[in-house]
């Protein structure tokens, strides 16, 4: 959504993307003229109210660019005469990331069950069922007495026994072949014995290749470096470049509420924060440090402490100042 | 400590742009509607504070 465009020597605009949005409030702490707003983000995250994380009072906006610079996750882009700041060689640039290396991907599925953010691309093509199988399934019209006990007990559910008279009395069986597994659950069930049921797949077990799996896996947009696909990846096909190095810590002093509460863990786009014994816990791995959890604590229990970030070309000194204070 | 709502400052559920979002937010059931209203049942508060800091009105305080 274009939250403001102006026109002058340079055509502006600010864009937000609320989907990639993760409600941290760091633009709006990087504002310069107190433009952005962050909106309330427990009742947002729980669905309580409709609205956009952040929002911006036109009048003070001065579309600098310095809240799009500060956004790790590409939420904020500033456009100048059609142009992204992130795309120009003046601005700073992220360099957070997560990557899917295809060719050690077992297509598995893990990372995009994982995902918080749905944001994993995934399809994969499965080799023919009947080349990985030999064997022979056959009916005798003549003994079958189309009772449907073998396609009620068929668990690849091959069998299929219809109608084809007025009366709607069943009198055709069929046997999908590229279903069968030749199991052979029907064969024994069969009260007239009328299924032939034959499976070598055993006997030629040495010729029938393993298949190799295929696909397309990849990261969209909306990814925030939780690193949990990396976490549940058996393959180590995924490589994650967070966008901050630091820690969460919290003062002793004061009192998680715990199931009460429970707002850090509504905010969390990462899926990192547990209630375990009535108290948050904050996972370090799926941690991103964005900072939700702190805005959210009603008890300003947690401070973020950033060591480092992923964001450099940052040319001028004044950005630099301001850039620099969320890693202080 | 116990939370009191500004009934001057308070959207009364009708007027409040969350539509009574501090009764939304409080899973104790220290905030409940009564005849349209928030009503505050002390005893059920775990001073959570996340109807003071969610409140649109900035109507609750803490005496």
């Amino acid at each position: 959504m274009s939250l403001f465009a102006r026109e002058g020597l340079e055509n502006r605009e600010l864009i937000h993307d609320n989907d990639k949005c993760v409600g941290c409030g760091i633009c709006a702490d990087t504002c310069p003229t107190e433009a952005l707003r962050l909106g309330p983000i427990v009742p947002i995250a729980r669905g309580l109210l409709k609205m956009d994380y952040i929002s911006c009072n036109k009048n003070e906006c001065v579309l600098c660019g310095l809240c799009a610079s500060s956004c790790p996750f590409g939420a904020l882009t500033l456009k100048i005469d059609g142009e992204e700041i992130s795309q120009l060689k003046d601005y700073p640039n992220w360099h957070n990331d997560a990557k899917i290396n295809e060719e050690d991907c077992l297509f598995c599925g893990r990372c995009v069950e994982a995902c918080p953010r749905d944001t994993i691309f995934f399809k994969r093509d499965l080799p023919d069922r009947n080349d990985l199988l030999v064997g022979e399934i056959s009916i005798n019209d003549e003994d079958c007495i189309y009772c449907r006990i073998c396609s009620e007990l068929c668990p690849a559910s091959a069998i299929t026994v219809t109608s084809n008279n007025e009366f709607g009395i069943p009198d055709t069986i069929e046997v999908d072949d590229s279903k069968c597994v030749y199991c052979k659950v029907c064969k024994a069930a069969c009260p007239e014995n009328a299924i032939t049921a034959i499976c070598s797949t055993c006997m030629h077990n040495e010729e029938i290749e393993k298949p190799q799996i295929t696909g397309t896996v990849f990261i969209e947009g909306k990814c925030i470096d939780c690193g949990w696909c990396k976490s549940v990846c058996p393959a180590d096909a995924i490589e994650v470049n967070k966008p901050f190095i630091g820690e969460i810590l919290r003062d002793p002093e004061l009192v998680c509420k715990g199931e009460t509460c429970h707002a850090c863990k509504d905010v969390c786009p990462c899926n990192a924060v547990e209630i375990i014994d009535n108290e948050s816990h904050m996972d370090p791995e799926h941690c991103n440090l964005c900072g939700s959890c702190a805005k959210a604590c009603p008890q300003n229990l947690l401070t973020i402490k950033r060591e480092s970030m992923e964001l450099d070309n940052i040319k001028s000194t004044s950005w630099q100042d301001i850039l620099g204070k969320l890693v202080e | 400590m116990a939370i009191q709502i500004d009934v001057d400052k308070c959207g009364h559920i009708e007027n409040c742009p969350g539509e009574g979002l501090c009764i939304k937010l409080c899973e104790q059931g220290a905030l409940v509607e009564d005849n349209g209203d928030v009503k505050i049942i002390p005893e059920n508060c775990d001073d959570c504070d996340l109807c003071l800091q969610n409140c649109p009105n900035q109507a609750i305080s803490k005496v």
